[in-house]
Formats: structure tokens, sequence, C-alpha cells
């Protein structure tokens, strides 16, 4: 057990002395308990208010018995009745010296107040003091406190002292994991005061040791990762590794297996924050998710007895299910999921079946094709009468997802028929969807025509405005609909049907109310007594669309013009101001001399301008917002691959559209290849949407050339020329470095011996490649996190050169010794270490000097020693030039002091031949350099390395 | 996030009730009591999971101060255990089964720490009952799930008290709740 300071008393369920019981209290909730009904119970409230608010106002208490009244007050609060006074007593008592005065002082200040509370700003500084003092549980309540109430004010001026005691090494693990949430808190209500620099600290502590550190601050950074995923890439590593040490290795705690699974809890956050970044180009972490993911889906292939154990192990299952479904790559997992997937939606436990469908619902979103899920489609309708709504629900959102042109008709057919059954709570939802996918499959006019209608006479007040009114702009906007819809509409509203068809119907059959008057039954007199019987039992809305459209009928059917101006006549006087209003303007209208003005009114509407879809834009209000960005939405693959759904226009949800053809290949969700390539990219961009654009610039890349450390130089410059040795060393760490080139492959390994008294903790390696176009470097393996002292880690990192590339790569190096300490070494991976030095005839070098030409792919360069303390020899220069691995050529130049070379550069693309020639001079200490290759872009990158290294003459850095 | 953890009984009264998101005290107890409406009429057979009406969602955003990242609750995790309802609130971004597991863990501790917890003992040591909650939910998000430093932690502040003489266990009808494994009757 960790020692703790401070604390009131000892535990103990017998204590007599320590923590004194408060009679007055205990008596006080056994009144309550003993009051048999609710108006006793407020009696007995009351009289004990009007008690404390007098105890109060004579002031003079002490801190024994200001606890116990905020105490009775806290009861009364959690009663559910409301508090509104005695706040200041409550908040006094967190500056007392008794811990269990100051722990009742706090649950008041988290349960009485509230982040924009004008009592906050004066318990800051109280809250600051215990923040900083040396009493952990102190500090503890005072982390919950800021996690409770805190927002911007509090943010700004505690934020330091919470960073503080999160990565002091001085802090207790408790503390500390309290302190990473409390941040994520702050970050939360103010992002500014998570500051850039310290990213690469609090990615560290994923690899605490202590496993609830480890899952607090991996929630921390989940939060931070989807607003600078740039910054935080780094934690993808370390959740990559660390799951695979939980999960492979066992590497966990005694205590923090649940029910014999190793600590669900962070299993499922590191799967979670592993969806936030696109599937990872690197094949050893690839590997490394591979491995646990597969791990996870075969420990689960036993079903437990035990309902505990079987949930943990069912929440692990399901969120490695959601990752794999979010990478996307790994085809053997995918086949196993689908199988899996669908024995889940079939499973007795109603749980399981939830879940199931839940994740179908997201392999719909992101699956390439929707084949593994179609095929139970069965199932899946028959869940829609499950005992369950939770489940129906769930039913629902997949069916949903899952349409496509060769479901969707009968899927909306099984919806429209469990609609009439549907629980109340879902049919508005239920309408919404069914409508956008009558919208969005409709191939023929009858069908959409008729669906539409139907469903509305079905659903009748859960019919949200937006879906009539997208009914009408539709027939609106396509021309091949109109006869059929009025037709329709006509048969609807002669019968007994609900009102927001005779909305419908009023509309459209004063829009196109002429097309159909030559139809049997549809005449002018007929659809004029067909709406004009609706009049009466309609609200006044309704009505007035029936007046707006019996006006656009004086227009087209002067025959009826009687019977209309009767109709206007009897609303003259409705005792409604607008019916009243509309019928007389309508009637100025209808007997004006001429009707010049009424055809310039009643024209013909134009179509409706495109816009959003109102129903998708409707069902997306119905998302809820949340700061853990999703990473999938429901709805399809088309709706996640522009996840805000705002470019229908675009898409065959517009308003214009063909009935006749059927939807071409753009429209089926199961589409063309180049949808899934684009997905991924389009989903970052989705979570990108928010990222504040200052911020990115402004984060800096550790790992870049940059950033340097001191001394650098002095090991890469000894390793330019070498295969092996020291690229650092100091007082704590040396970094060996072996290497091997063979043709475009280099292979690197790293030796990290850790040279201090202390072990390392986080030690981690991050690669920048600047030249990522032509050179690929693949990481074998990570080196381990923990190095004891005198300890050795290893680390291998291939790199292949695909083409001439210019820029060697650099690597960052960091460790928790205390602070966390960090090193930027640039790596001694330069294009000559793919070059293989060749031998070659005086005649074939001369003719390929002279086939290769000068300019361009010719340079050369002129220059002396840096300085006059340095000295050359002929040793020297030979060596250099072999060790930027040319072939010497002796013989061939006149001048025996000149040096002809000759070499053969390997790369993926092909391979190049470079030719030397140097021409020292001893005495002037000056050096003349020319290269020619068969590449033009090969030249200038060989003679500006060796132009460095010859410059340095002799002494020094040899 | 958790936006909420609620317990309360059989007859819908409140034990504990803590709102990561704020609310006013009259929003509070609507929710509440629409949740135990929700939550009490489903059969023992339905799972443990229940969207949020969304009026109940919307209702509930109204309140919360707008800021740009705003947590709307959406799902409904609850247990029932014996006399006492297990209700955790949260959004559509936490695993289910997580927090389902995060209220055994919450009444496991609950029972280290009271020997075989029953209501009474929630009722007179609310404050334990808080604390105990804070050693494994900070700012609505899980801090901890071991069940010995949760148990240690709350023990540490020595805020555990003794359970009034007079109001002995399984008077007024209050059974324990249950407790070692095999036995838990929370589904």
């Amino acid at each position: 057990m960790e020692s703790r300071s401070g604390g009131g008393g000892i535990f103990s369920r017998n204590n007599s002395g320590n923590v004194p019981t408060m009679r007055g209290l205990v008596s006080f909730i056994a009144d309550l308990r003993n009051a048999r009904a609710r108006e006793l119970e407020e009696k007995r409230i009351n009289k004990e208010l009007a008690n404390i608010r007098q105890k109060f106002r004579d002031g003079g208490l002490n801190g024994y018995h200001r606890k116990k009244y905020v105490c009775k007050l806290l009861y009364i609060y959690i009663l559910g009745w409301n508090v509104d006074f005695g706040h200041l007593e409550a908040v006094n008592l967190i500056s007392a010296t008794k811990y269990s005065e100051k722990q009742i002082g706090y649950l008041a200040v988290t349960l009485f107040l509230h982040e924009e509370h004008e009592l906050l700003h004066l318990v800051v500084n109280s809250i600051r003091k215990d923040l900083m003092g040396h009493n952990e549980l102190n500090n503890c309540l005072a982390l919950h406190a800021i996690a409770n109430v805190g927002g911007r004010e509090m943010g700004e001026a505690l934020s330091g002292d919470v960073h503080r005691l999160l990565i002091s090494p001085a802090s207790k693990a408790f503390v500390k994991k309290k302190a990473a949430l409390t941040l994520l808190r702050l970050y939360r209500k103010y992002p500014n005061i998570v500051q850039n620099e310290w990213a690469e600290r609090i990615i560290s502590l994923m690899d605490d040791p202590d496993m609830g550190v480890a899952l607090s601050v991996t929630s921390l950074v989940m939060a931070l990762v989807q607003d600078n995923q740039e910054q935080y890439k780094g934690s993808y590593v370390k959740a990559a590794d660390r799951l695979k040490r939980i999960v492979i290795d066992n590497e966990c705690a005694e205590g923090y297996y649940y029910y014999k699974v190793p600590c669900p809890w962070i299993q499922v956050k590191l799967l979670k924050l592993l969806q936030y970044y696109p599937p990872p180009e690197d094949s050893h972490i690839r590997k490394l998710i591979r491995d646990s993911l597969q791990k996870i889906m075969d420990s689960a292939l036993e079903m437990p007895k035990n309902v505990q154990q079987n949930n943990a192990q069912n929440a692990v299952l399901f969120e490695a299910i959601n990752l794999v479904i979010h990478l996307d790559t790994e085809q053997d997992l995918m086949v196993q999921i689908s199988t899996r997937l669908g024995k889940f939606i079939a499973s007795r436990e109603t749980n399981v079946r939830y879940l199931g469908l839940e994740a179908m619902t997201h392999l719909a979103a992101r699956s390439e094709t929707l084949d593994p899920i179609k095929k139970h489609q069965a199932i899946i309708i028959g869940s829609l009468r499950d005992r369950d709504i939770s489940v129906r629900r769930q039913g629902l959102d997949l069916l949903y997802s899952m349409c496509d042109p060769s479901n969707a008709q009968p899927i909306v057919q099984e919806l429209l028929r469990y609609l009439q059954s549907a629980d109340y709570a879902i049919r508005e939802e239920m309408v919404l969807k069914i409508a956008i996918l009558t919208e969005k499959y409709a191939t023929d006019v009858q069908w959409y025509v008729d669906i539409s209608l139907r469903l509305i006479a079905m659903a009748g007040d859960h019919v949200s405005d937006e879906v009539w009114q997208r009914v009408i702009q539709i027939v609106t906007n396509n021309e091949e609909l109109q006869v059929y819809a009025a037709q329709n509409i006509l048969q609807y509203v002669k019968s007994d049907c609900h009102e927001t068809l005779v909305k419908i119907g009023g509309y459209l059959l004063g829009e196109f109310g002429h097309l159909i008057a030559d139809s049997k039954g549809c005449s002018p007199i007929e659809q004029y007594l067909a709406l004009n019987a609706k009049m009466r039992g309609c609200p006044s809305s309704t009505r007035a669309i029936i007046l707006s459209c019996f006006v656009k009928f004086v227009n087209l059917f002067p025959e009826i013009k009687p019977q209309l101006l009767q109709t206007f006549n009897a609303y003259s006087h409705s005792l409604d101001s607008e019916l009243q209003q509309r019928a007389c303007e309508y009637l100025a209208l209808a007997t004006m001399p001429t009707d010049d003005l009424l055809r310039t009114v009643c024209d013909e509407m134009p179509p409706f301008p495109e816009r959003t879809s109102a129903l998708l834009s409707r069902l997306h209000q119905k998302h809820a917002t949340t700061s853990d960005k999703r990473t999938w939405v429901i709805g399809g693959k088309d709706a996640n691959a522009d996840p805000k759904e705002f470019n229908l226009v675009n898409q065959p949800t517009g308003l214009k559209r063909s009935f006749t053809a059927p939807i071409s290949g753009n429209a089926t969700p199961s589409g063309n290849g180049t949808n899934g390539v684009n997905n991924l990219s389009n989903d970052l961009a989705g979570l990108d949407m928010s990222i504040d654009t200052n911020k990115v610039l402004k984060a800096p890349n550790l790992a870049s050339a940059a950033h340097l450390s001191p001394d650098w130089e002095i090991g890469y410059n000894r390793l330019l020329l070498r295969t092996e040795g020291v690229l650092y060393e100091d007082a704590q760490v040396q970094i060996g470095l072996r290497t091997e080139y063979r043709a475009q492959l280099g292979c690197l390994i790293f030796y990290f011996t850790n040279k201090s008294p202390f072990p390392m903790g986080s030690f981690t390696t991050t690669l920048d490649n600047r030249s990522s176009e032509h050179l690929k470097t693949d990481i074998k393996g990570l080196p381990d996190t923990l190095i004891q002292p005198e300890g050795q880690t290893q680390q291998t990192i291939m790199f292949e050169a695909k083409n001439v590339f210019a820029d060697p790569p650099t690597i960052r190096v960091s460790y928790l010794a205390g602070a966390l300490q960090a090193l930027t070494l640039q790596l001694p991976v330069y294009l000559h270490k793919y070059m293989d030095a060749a031998e070659l005839s005086g005649e074939d070098f001369f003719k390929r000097w002279k086939q290769i030409g000068g300019e361009p792919r010719e340079a050369q360069r002129i220059f002396g020693l840096v300085n006059k303390n340095r000295t050359m020899n002929s040793e020297f220069v030979r060596r250099v030039v072999q060790g930027f691995r040319w072939g010497i050529l002796d013989g061939l130049d006149p001048n025996a002091k000149n040096i002809v070379g000759a070499t053969v550069l390997h790369t993926a693309d092909g391979k190049f031949g470079c030719l030397l020639r140097l021409e020292p001079n001893y005495d002037t200490r000056m050096f003349r350099i020319t290269i020619r290759a068969t590449d033009e872009a090969v030249p200038p990158i060989l003679i500006k390395a060796m132009e460095d290294r010859l410059s340095q003459g002799m002494e020094g850095v040899y | 996030m958790i936006n909420a953890v609620l317990v309360f009984n059989n007859a819908g009264q409140p034990r504990l009730t803590k709102f990561y998101t704020q609310l006013e005290t009259s929003v509070q107890q609507r929710l509440i009591s629409e949740i135990f409406t929700l939550v009490a009429n489903r059969p023992s057979s339905a799972c443990n999971f229940l969207p949020l009406p969304p009026l109940l969602a919307n209702s509930s955003k109204s309140s919360t101060p707008t800021t740009p990242h705003n947590d709307t609750p959406s799902l409904v995790t609850y247990r029932h255990y014996a006399t006492l309802y297990f209700i955790i609130i949260s959004t559509s971004t936490e695993s289910p089964l997580a927090l389902l597991d995060l209220i055994q863990v919450y009444v496991q501790a609950l029972d280290g720490l009271f020997e075989n917890v029953c209501e009474l003992d929630l009722i007179f040591n609310f404050e334990t009952l808080h604390a105990t909650l804070g050693e494994l939910i900070v700012g609505g998000v899980v801090v901890e799930t071991q069940l010995d430093k949760v148990i240690e932690g709350v023990k540490a502040q020595g805020a555990v008290a003794k359970r009034p003489v007079n109001e002995s266990k399984g008077g007024m009808g209050f059974a324990g709740f249950g407790r070692g494994d095999g036995v838990w009757a929370g589904r």
C-alpha cells in the first residue's frame, strides 16, 4: 500500500473517537426515511432549511457544526431539492485544516457550483494552495474540484500547477492519474491551456508502469490527438506497443486483471486511439497491431461462463472489431469478423445482439462491399421485431446503412410494414430514414410517389415538416413526376386522409391540377370539392395552403370561378386574421377588371434551388455532438465518404434527378474502386476540420533536422565513411550504430546503452525522413521502453533508396530520467552508401566520361581547406575517396597525384554510373573535384558531401 | 465521456446523482425521473443499453453552456442490483460494455468498503459514495479500475463511517445486494 500523508482518521467501521459521527445528520436522515409521504418529507426539509438558514445567519459556527449543516444541505440536494443558500459556507470549508471538513467543502463545491458560478473565483486561491501543497490527499481534492467545475478562468490560473503534478517525477501515481484527467477537462474547456511543448512529455507518460496513470494519460492523449494529429503522432506507436505488451506479452499487474481479462479499459482506450489515425505505413507497427487484434479475436473464441468475464472480453472484442473495420486493410481479419458478426446478431444474449448490430453498422459505413452484410438481411430485418427497443433501433440504423440499389425496395417495404407497429419514440426517425432512402434509391416515377405518399399517409403525426416539403420540392423539380403525383394525391384527398397529405394536395393540385383536369374523376370541380371538403377539419395553416391553391384555380379553371369566389367570401369573415387577410386579398385579385395581375401572381412556380437536403440535415441534428469525434457516422459509405453530407448537389440526392434510368454506378454505395482509396483521406479530412491551423503551423517537429542536438556532427561525420561506430555519446547514453548496405537496401542497427546509474523510462525513437519520396524507411522493431542501468536495447531500421535522394534522415531519441531527455541526431544515410566501387579499364573510363559529357550531368568545384591548422596528404585523400565508395583507378591520369574513380549507385528505380576526377594541390592546399554521372541529380549531391569532408583536412575529425 | 452517474432505488428515489456536465437541478430531476421510467419498465431480458431518447438528449443540451466541445449524452448504460439501479449516461463514443464493467467495479468497491453493502449504507454515507466514485471517474473519464486501489484510495481519506446501530441490516426490507463471484445479482 502506498503511504499517504494526512487523512482524517484511521479507517475503521467501529471508530468511536477519530471521526465523530454527526448525530444531527444521522437523525435528520432517519427522519426523512421515516417520512411516509412526499408532503411530510417536504415539511421536514423546510423545517431543517429554516433551521440551517438561521444558524448560518447567526454565524460563529465552529468547523464541525458548519460541516454538519453543509452535509444536511448536501443530503437535501441529493434527494432532488433545490438548495439556494449556504453555498458560501460550504465553499469556506475547503480552506479548513481538518481533512474531513475540507473534504465536505470540496464535495459541496463539486455539487453546488458550476463553471460559471460567481463564487468560483473565491475558491481559486484555496484550490491553488491545495494543489501546491505537499499533502497528496489535498492535491487530489483540488484536482477533483477543477475536474468538476474548472472553466477557462481556472484553466488559465491553474493549468500550470496541474501540469506540474502530472509530469513531476515526485508525483505519486494516484496524483498523476488524476492530474492527467483534470488537464483533459481543462483542455476540453479551453484548448489553449495545453502548450505545444508539453506534447512529447505527455506522450512519454503513456509508458508509465502504473496502469492507472497509463489509462488516464491515454484518455488525455486521445483528446489531444483529435485536434493535433501531427503533433501527437508519436502516441500511435506507443499505443500499438502498449497494446501488444498487454495482449500478447501479458504485461499487466496482477490487480488489473478484471475477471481474467487484462485491464479491458485500457485495451479499449488504446484500440480507440488507434482509430484516430489512418492505417500505419510502417510494416512493423502494422504487424504489432495485427498480432494484437488476432490474439484478441482468438481469445474471444472461447465463451466464458462467467457473465462479467464475458462482458469484459466482449468490450475489448467489439472495440477490436471497430479497429479492424477502420484499418480496412487486414483482409484475413475482415473475413473473420464478418462471420463473427453474423453469429452475434443472432445471439441469444441481448447485449451481444445489440452490439453486433452496431458493429455491423460500422462495417456498412466503411466496407468496400456490402455483400457480407447482405447475407444476413433476413436476420437484420427480423431484428426490427426484437423484444428490446434498443435492439430494434440498432436494426433500423443498420438497415438504413446497408441499403443499395439492389435491396432498397425490399428494405423500404419492410420498414414501411414495421412502421405501423413501431414504437412512437422512433417513428419520426424512421419516417426520415424511409424518406431519405426512397428518394435516394428511387428508380421509377411510380415507386417514389407511391412510397412517399403511403409513408406520409401511414405515419401521419410523426412526419416532420421537412419530409412533406421535400416531396413537394422533388415533384416540382421533376416534370415526369407531376401528373402521376397529382393524380395520386387527389385520390388521397378524396378519401379520409391525414392532414399532412391535404397540405401536399393543396400545393400540388394548385400547381399541377390542370395537367390532370381531363382525366376521369379529376375535373376542376372535383378537385375543388375534394379540397373544400377538407377545409373544415384542418388547422389554419393547412387552410391557408388550400386558399392559395384556390386562387391558383381561379387562374387555371375560370369555369369554377363562382364557387371559388364563394369560398373566398366566406373566409373573408374568418376570425383567424391570417385566413381573413388571404381571403380578402385573393377575392380582390380574382375580381379585378383584368386578370393580368392574377396571371403574374399565379404563374407557375420556378424549380426550387438546389440545396442541402433538409432531410439529411434533420437527421444529422439528431446525431449528438461529442468532444470525442466519432470516426464514422450511421448511413453507409456515402455518408462517410463525405461526413457532413453537405456535398449533396452532386449526389443523386439532389432535387433534380432522373427517375427513368436506373441509378448509375457512381451512386451505388458499393461503387467503384476509387471510392475506397479516397475514403481514408476523406475521413481524415473530416476529422481535421476543426483543427486550428495556427496551432498546426506552430507545432514543431522535434525529430526534424531543424532541432539537431549540439555535437551531432561528430558521430555523423565519423560514420559517414565507416560502417560501424558510435553515433552519439554523453554521460547518460551511448548510441552505437552498425550498418550494412546491399545494392539499394541499407540496414541500420542501433544499440542504445544506458550509462547512468538509474533506469531510463519511456525510451522512444522517432524517425524523420525529409527525403521520404525517394528514400523508403521500414522500422523493423522498437527499442525496449525501459532500459536498466548498464542495459542495452536495439532497434533495426531499413532504408531503401528508391531513387536519388539528397537529405539524410534524422532521428529523435527521448527518454525519462527524472525529467524528459531528448536528442535529435542526423543519420549517416547518405547517397554514397548505396554505391559500389567499380573497376574500369582506362579505355572504358574515357569512353564513358565522354559519353556523359559536361553540364548538366557534370558538377565541378574548386575549394581549399577550411583553415590553416589543417593539413592534407595523399593517404588522407585516398582514404576519403574510398570511404565515399569510389573504386580508385590508378594509372589512368597522367598526373599521378590526381585520383580517378568510378562507382555504381544502386536505387530501386535503376543503377547510375558515376565517374570522378579529383585534383589535389598539396602545395596550395586546394582541390578541384569533377563528378560526372548518368543522372544529373547525382553529381551535386556527391560533390557536396565530398567537399564538406575534404575541406576539413586531417585534424579534428579523423 | 461520461455525462452522469446515477443511483436510484426501485422506487425511483435518487441515492446518488453525479453530473459531469452541468445541469440545473430541475433539469436533473426531470432527467432522473424520465430515465427511471424508461429503465424501470424494461424487462430483465432486455439489454443493458438504451439510446437516450432524442427529446431527452436535446432538453439537456439546451442548458449546457455552449462550448466548442459539446458533449451531448446519447447512451444510457444501466445495471440493476436487488433494490438499486446503477446508471451511467454517456456520449456515443464510450464503449458500452466497458461502462457496464465499470458499474460492476463500483459496486464491488462499495461492497468492499461497507462489508456486504446495502442501500442503507449508501443513504447514510453519501460522502463515501461520492469519494468512491471520485476514485473511479475524474471529470467524466475513467481514472482507475483496479479494485484494491479504489478501496485503498477511499480508505486513505478516512471517510467510511459506521452504520447507525438502530438501523439494522435487512430491517426495512433492504437486503444487501449480493457479493462474491457468482452471486452477483446485477445484470
